[in-house]
């Protein structure tokens, strides 16, 4: 029973994760005032780059850094429609949605042929295995059998939690969210910002979706993202718009998605179906029980016309 | 102005058609395939004999549900993403009666597909519930049941009505399947959804509750203000539209697929969601989309049979369309671009 709590937990660390990434993606696009639901493609893309780059170059971390790079690029489109042409932010994220994944299903199928067997792709090594730590203590285990994006992922949550609470630049960033005329008056490029948050919200989904191929799985499998770009969504809304809650949501969906493994592994009567459902019924539940505070940013989901008086 | 909007509606779309495929040539021929003839192919493989026809519109059949329960749903403002949930609780309540039921037949016919809408219903309805009471955001509730539904399916696929030692369900008895069309692969599911086309597009267009229920989806502070029933008819939007899907769900079981096997459904709801919207949420024009959709896809594999070039190139223009769509639409929505036409209009005059 210890041994299965301690595994518990180190695997919420490591769930926790990539859903980390693609909250702060939308915490970052959504205080700027654009909601985005394409996060799920983004990371489809990122993902599909990432397990393609380092597969070719034998480095993850370049893997990654592509994943976030192929992410700022397909978020530019939707940044150009919704900022520049006015288009409607859900439905545009959900064109992103459809494009992003069949993008990522074409160039995989282009790439390796059709019907080839899996391909496998070197997973990054964690601290442990880096400075070849033996030990099997558990918390040896949990700072330490982590992959350097872990921890890059929990810095982030730290650095925006200061950015935009202690720093003039995270205010400004935030005025173009709440009330973006007023913020232009102020002498705030609400268009430039607007455009910086797509490219923050690009990367930080890329390599989400990246995390899955380089930290998580060995393979690449059309669908890896399994809802994680949706469930991010429910971890800005119940995290309350902020760092801090963003990653106790996430820590919290990291540990059902933990679990229904965990689970699948000791249970073999029940179908393990259901226990893939947890981390699903979890956000519906979550999101019944918290209901509808608006705490959001005022403007989100608002078109900004520069003209408009 | 108005008649300028609606030639805008068919204009963009038709425009970002033929970019769209434009797009897809170059990347055919980046492949180092003809690209005219891939695209003769694709026309062949779709339309060219009456047994592709067949089976285009058998194809398009399951996207004409789902693209008109997207339609329904957002023409009174709900953001109903969970088509292929609903869809998928459809096939199974289908599944259930057409395997368990002690009778076959069109009695069993008629049935699986009033439960099966009532399925689809019901399920769209938890999020329905949701939205009115608690507020929440339908889009992350209703994906969230498309998960849920379809591994539900996977329990009845690989357990409760499972087929032997294939995770597959039971076939649908032979006299509970639907009748096809001069043994082409379009069965009578496909009036059907033509009919629930016309039925949603008068519903919406030529009765009292049909304009409420718009005028609810185009402004809601409005429609309260002007004392309409908002909750009950975004009570309605979910529940009807969730039905479209689900009897869309069990028709595709019994006239299509007869088993539910893994990949059943995939991706259905987002199809439907792209169509709807490709077709400005209008449900004739929706149909119109969906079989042009389903032609795209039935003649893609005309296309990699004979040039190799790989059926998911129809996905890529499908996304392309409507990436080029959504974006045409506010395009021409934009004061600038409004002010350009007008001074065109009167440089002409």
């Amino acid at each position: 029973m210890g041994s299965f709590i301690a595994n518990l937990l180190l695997a919420t660390v490591r769930m926790a994760s990539p859903l980390i990434f693609l909250s702060l993606a939308e915490l970052y696009s959504q205080r700027a005032g654009l909601v985005n639901i394409g996060i799920e493609g983004l990371a489809a893309i990122g993902s599909l780059t990432g397990f393609l780059i380092s597969l070719i170059t034998g480095n993850p971390l370049l893997g990654v850094l592509a994943g976030a790079l192929a992410g700022i690029l397909v978020n530019m489109i939707f940044a150009y429609a919704t900022i520049t042409l006015c288009a409607e932010q859900i439905v545009y994220g959900m064109a992103i949605n459809i494009f992003a994944p069949a993008l990522a299903a074409f160039t995989y199928r282009v790439y390796f042929g059709s019907g080839s067997e899996l391909v496998q792709v070197e997973l990054m090594g964690t601290m442990k295995s880096m400075f070849g730590i033996k030990s099997d203590n558990f918390f040896v285990n949990l700072f330490l059998d982590q992959t350097p994006m872990v921890y890059l992922a929990y810095i982030l949550v730290i650095v925006t939690a200061i950015y935009f609470t202690r720093t003039k630049s995270g205010l400004n960033y935030k005025a173009v969210g709440e009330y973006p005329k007023a913020a232009a008056t102020l002498g705030i490029n609400v268009i430039g910002i607007k455009y910086l948050s797509c490219i923050i919200c690009g990367a930080l989904a890329g390599i989400g979706g990246a995390y899955l191929t380089t930290c998580y799985s060995k393979t690449y499998v059309d669908g890896n993202v399994a809802g994680r770009g949706f469930i991010a969504l429910a971890a800005v809304i119940f995290g309350r718009w902020s760092s801090g809650g963003v990653l106790i949501a996430c820590l919290f969906f990291g540990f059902c998605d933990a679990l229904q493994i965990r689970l699948q592994l000791v249970n073999n009567t029940l179908p393990y179906q259901f226990f893939q459902m947890i981390p699903y019924v979890a956000t519906v539940v979550v999101l019944a029980i918290i209901g509808a505070k608006k705490a959001g940013p005022r403007a989100s989901g608002q078109p900004y016309r520069k003209e408009e008086r | 102005m108005k008649r300028n909007g609606i030639g805008a509606l068919v204009i963009v779309p038709l425009l970002s058609i033929i970019i769209s495929f434009l797009i897809g040539c170059m990347i055919i021929a980046a492949l180092g395939a003809n690209p005219a003839d891939a695209m003769r192919y694709l026309l062949k493989g779709s339309f060219g004999n009456m047994r592709n026809i067949g089976t285009t519109l058998s194809r398009a059949t399951p996207l004409i549900f789902t693209t008109l329960c997207a339609c329904f749903a957002y023409r009174c403002g709900v953001f109903n993403l969970g088509g292929e949930g609903q869809f998928i609780i459809g096939a199974i309540v289908a599944c259930y009666i057409a395997t368990k039921a002690p009778f076959t037949g069109f009695p069993a016919i008629v049935l699986c597909a009033l439960a099966g809408a009532a399925g689809g219903g019901l399920w769209a309805a938890i999020a329905g519930v949701l939205k009115v009471w608690r507020g929440q955001n339908e889009m992350i509730i209703t994906i969230m049941l498309n998960y849920v539904a379809t591994l539900l399916m996977g329990v009845v696929y690989t357990n409760w009505l499972r087929d032997g030692s294939v995770p597959q369900t039971v076939a649908v008895p032979d006299e509970t399947q639907l009748a096809s069309f001069f043994g082409l692969r379009a069965t009578v599911a496909f009036p059907v959804a033509v009919i629930a086309g016309i039925v949603l597009f008068y519903f919406l267009f030529y009765t009292s509750s049909g304009f409420q229920l718009r005028a609810v989806g185009l402004n809601m502070t409005a429609a309260k203000v002007n004392g309409f029933n908002v909750k009950r008819y975004l009570l309605m939007s979910f529940i009807v539209s969730g039905a479209i899907a689900g009897l869309g769900g069990a028709l595709e079981l019994l006239g299509t697929q007869l088993r539910l096997i893994n990949g059943f459904a995939a991706g259905y709801g987002f199809d439907g969601v792209a169509m709807a919207l490709i077709a400005s949420l209008h449900p004739l024009a929706g149909i119109i989309v969906a079989i042009f959709f389903a032609a795209l896809r039935v003649g893609s594999t005309t296309m990699q049979t004979a040039t190799g070039v790989p059926t998911s190139v129809s996905d890529i223009i499908q996304a392309l369309v409507i990436v080029f769509t959504v974006a045409g639409m506010a395009m021409v929505k934009l004061p600038e671009f409004k002010n350009w036409f007008a001074r065109r209009a009167r440089k002409e005059v």
